[in-house]
C-alpha cells in the first residue's frame, strides 16, 4: 500500500470511527446498573433489559409498529410491483410523466408530507389510526418500491421474455414463469426494505400519531421527553440487533435468489 | 412464386428510418435461405416481424398458406435463435429446452423424453441439470437450438446464431445445423452477415441492403451473376476498375480492351481477384482483358497469394495459388482475365 492509499484508509476509519462512537456509547449504557445516565456507566446489569420487558406502553407501540410495518409491506409490494411492471414494459402515452409523477414524493421532505396528510386526514378522520399511518408511510415506500422494482424489471436479460414468447407462453405466462422470477431478488429486499423503512418512519409518524396509535419511535420519543434513564438504550441494542438480522437476511436471500438466477 | 413460408410486402419505419422496405420473399418447404446483409439493414427486424416479436406497419406473412401476420409470437409455432441465445437463467438446461412442452401441455413422460433426443441431437447428453451459466458459448447455443427444434416449430429462424463462436467452433457449428436442419427437412430462415456462413449453410441466399432485398438467388446465382454491385461487392471481394470510352473502343487504366461497349459514358467494371491471373509484361495476351502495372506488395495468406499491383489507375489485387512462382516487388507485369469474367453494372446503381 503506498502513502495515499494509507493516509485514505486512515481517513475512512477516522469517519466510521466517528459514526459508531455512538453506538458504542448507546450498548455501554444499555447494560448500565445505574439509574440515570451516566456514562460511563458505575457498574453493569441487564436491569434495563428487564424494565424493557415490563413497560406497556413501549410494548404495545411495538404491536402498533409491527402490524404498521407488515400492512405497508404488503400493499407496497401490491401496488408497487405491478406499477413497475407497467412502466418498464408498457406501452402507452404518458409514461414518461407518469414514472417522473411516482418518483417525486421521494424528493420531498417528511416534514412537508407529514403536515400535508394530517391537514388532509383529519377530515377523513385518519388521524391516529393504524390505516392513517399505513398510509403515510406508504407515501414513502410505494414510489420507493416502484423506482427500484423499474430498475430490476428494465434490466432483465436482453430478450429473455421474448425466447418464452416464441415458446408458446401466453403473457401472463411469461410473466410467471420468466419476468417474475428473474425479478424475485429485487422483490425480496423491496420487502425487507419497505418493512424497515415503515418501522423506522419518525416524522410521518409524529404528525399522525395519537394516543390509541402510537408508534414505537414516537413513544420512544415520548420517553425520552420526560425520562432520562438507561431503558432506551436497552430498546436501541434491541432494534440494532434486529435490523442487522433483517439486513443480514435480505444479503442472504437476495444473494441465493440472484445465484439461482444467473 | 408460392412458398410455404411467404413474406409479402413487408415494411416496417421507426421513426424517420426505414428498417424494412416492402420485402417479399417465398421459402419452399424444407428450404434453408440465408437473409445476408451488413450490419443494420434491417435482418434482424424481418426475423421478429416473422416471429410476431415486432409488428409490421404493412405487408403480410404466411406460412403454409394460412395469413399469420397478426397473430401473436406465442401463437405462432415458430422456433427462433436469438443472437444472445437468450437462455433462462433460472432453469436447467432440460427445463430450458422443455419450456415449449411444458407450455404445450404435453405430458411429463413425453417431455422427458423428448428432452433427451433433443439433447442427443445436440450432443449435449448429460448436461440435463446445469444451468446456462454452466456452460461455455458453443454448449449454450446448442441449448437454444434444441429449445428451438424440440416442439416442431413450422420454420426455424436464427439470428447471427454463430457470430459469439470463435472461428472453429463457426466451422463446426456450421455444418452440424445445416446437417439437423437437412436431416428435419425443416424450413429455415438465417440471418448472417457473414458471407461464407451464407454461402455454405443455405440453398438460397436473399441479399438485403438498406432495408430492401437487392437479389435472391443460389449461393452461385449471388456469386457468379450478381444483380447489384452492392451483391458483388458484398458478396466476395471485387477489383473495381474505372473504364472510359475511346473512339468506339473501351480503355481501362488507358488500355484498349477487347470487349462490347455497353452503351454507358463511363462505368466501373467489376473483376474477382482468383479470376485474374499475372503474365510478364512482354507477353502477348490474345483477346483477353489486360492491364499493365507493377508488383507493389505480396501478401502470404497460406493456401493463397495476394498480389497488389499498382497501375495507372490505381490498384488492384490478384489472388493467387500458393506454391507458385511469385513476380518480385516493383517488377513490371501485366494483369490479364477473360472478358466473360466481367461484372458490369449500370453507372449509380449502387
Ligand atoms: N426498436 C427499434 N427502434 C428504433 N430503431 C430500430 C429498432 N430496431 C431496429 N432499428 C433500426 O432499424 C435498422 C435495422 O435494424 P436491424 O433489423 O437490427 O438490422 P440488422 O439485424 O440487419 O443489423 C437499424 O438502422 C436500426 O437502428
Ligand atoms: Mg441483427
Amino acid at each position: 500500500m503506498n502513502g495515499a492509499g494509507r493516509g485514505l484508509s486512515l481517513l475512512a476509519g477516522g469517519v466510521y470511527a466517528l459514526i459508531l462512537a455512538p453506538v458504542v456509547v448507546v450498548v455501554a449504557l444499555a447494560f448500565s446498573a445505574d439509574n440515570f445516565i451516566v456514562f460511563p456507566p458505575s457498574g453493569f446489569s441487564l436491569r434495563w433489559f428487564r424494565a424493557l420487558a415490563g413497560n406497556a406502553p413501549l410494548l404495545a407501540a411495538l404491536g402498533v409498529s409491527v402490524q404498521v410495518a407488515c400492512a405497508v409491506t404488503l400493499l407496497s409490494l401490491v401496488i408497487g410491483v405491478p406499477a413497475a411492471l407497467a412502466l418498464a414494459k408498457g406501452r402507452f402515452r404518458f409514461r414518461e410523466a407518469l414514472t417522473g409523477f411516482f418518483l417525486a414524493p421521494l424528493l420531498l421532505p417528511t416534514l412537508i408530507t407529514g403536515l400535508a396528510l394530517l391537514l388532509f386526514f383529519t377530515r377523513l378522520r385518519l388521524t391516529a389510526t393504524l390505516p392513517g399511518l399505513a398510509l403515510g408511510h406508504m407515501t414513502v415506500t410505494v414510489p420507493f418500491v416502484i423506482r427500484m422494482m423499474t430498475t430490476a424489471f428494465a434490466t432483465l436479460p436482453h430478450d429473455i421474455e421474448a425466447a418464452a414468447a416464441t415458446l408458446g407462453a401466453a403473457p401472463w405466462r411469461v410473466l410467471r414463469r420468466v419476468t417474475l422470477p428473474l425479478a424475485l431478488p429485487g422483490v425480496i429486499a423491496c420487502a425487507c426494505l419497505s418493512f424497515l423503512l415503515s418501522f423506522d418512519e419518525t416524522v410521518i409518524s409524529l404528525f399522525l400519531s395519537g394516543p390509541r396509535a402510537a408508534t414505537l419511535p414516537v413513544e420512544m420519543v415520548h420517553y425520552v421527553e420526560g425520562r432520562t434513564d438507561p431503558l432506551i438504550a436497552a430498546l436501541s441494542v434491541v432494534l440494532i440487533i434486529f435490523t442487522l438480522i433483517v439486513v443480514v437476511a435480505v444479503e442472504r436471500l437476495v444473494g441465493v435468489a440472484r445465484a439461482v438466477s444467473k | 412464386m408460392t412458398g410455404y413460408l411467404e413474406l409479402t410486402g413487408l415494411h416496417k419505419r421507426y421513426g424517420e428510418s426505414i428498417a424494412v422496405h416492402d420485402v417479399s420473399l417465398a421459402i419452399g418447404k424444407g428450404e434453408a435461405v440465408a437473409l445476408l446483409g451488413p450490419s443494420g439493414c434491417g435482418k434482424t427486424t424481418t426475423l421478429r416481424m416473422l416471429a410476431g416479436l415486432v409488428d409490421p406497419d404493412r405487408g403480410t406473412i404466411r406460412v403454409d398458406g394460412a395469413d399469420i401476420t397478426r397473430l401473436p409470437a406465442h401463437r405462432r409455432n415458430m422456433g427462433y435463435v436469438f443472437q444472445s441465445y437468450a437462455l433462462f437463467p433460472h432453469l436447467s438446461v432440460a427445463r430450458n429446452i422443455g419450456f415449449g412442452l411444458e407450455e404445450r401441455g404435453v405430458a411429463r413422460g413425453d417431455i422427458t423424453r423428448r428432452v433427451g433426443d433433443a439433447l442427443a441431437l445436440v450432443h449435449l447428453a448429460g448436461l440435463e441439470r446445469r444451468r446456462p451459466r454452466e456452460l461455455s458459448g458453443g454448449q449454450q447455443q446448442r441449448v437454444a437450438l434444441a429449445r428451438a427444434l424440440v416442439v416442431h416449430p413450422s420454420v426455424l429462424l436464427l439470428d447471427e446464431s454463430l457470430s459469439n463462436l470463435d472461428a472453429k467452433l463457426r466451422d463446426a457449428m456450421r455444418h452440424e445445423i445445416r446437417s439437423i436442419q437437412k436431416s428435419l427437412d425443416i424450413t429455415t430462415l438465417f440471418v448472417t452477415h457473414d458471407q461464407v456462413e451464407a454461402l455454405t449453410m443455405c440453398d438460397r441466399i436473399a441479399v438485403m441492403h438498406r432495408g430492401r432485398i437487392a437479389q435472391i438467388g443460389t449461393p452461385e446465382d449471388i456469386y457468379e451473376r450478381p444483380a447489384a454491385r452492392f451483391v458483388a461487392e458484398f458478396v466476395g471481394r471485387a477489383n473495381a476498375l474505372a473504364a472510359t470510352r475511346d473512339g468506339g473502343g473501351i480503355r481501362i487504366w488507358g488500355a484498349a480492351q477487347p470487349m462490347n461497349d455497353p452503351g454507358w459514358p463511363s462505368f466501373d467494371i467489376l473483376i474477382r481477384p482468383q479470376r485474374m491471373r499475372l503474365l510478364p509484361s512482354a507477353e502477348p495476351t490474345g483477346d483477353a482483358m489486360r492491364v499493365e502495372g507493377r508488383v507493389l506488395r505480396r501478401a502470404f495468406v497460406g493456401d493463397r497469394v495476394e498480389v497488389l499491383v499498382e497501375g495507372p489507375g490505381g490498384q488492384l489485387t490478384v489472388e493467387l495459388p500458393s506454391g507458385g512462382t511469385l513476380p518480385e516487388e516493383g517488377t513490371a507485369i501485366a494483369v490479364a482475365w477473360r472478358p466473360q469474367d466481367n461484372l458490369i453494372f449500370p453507372p449509380d446503381a449502387a
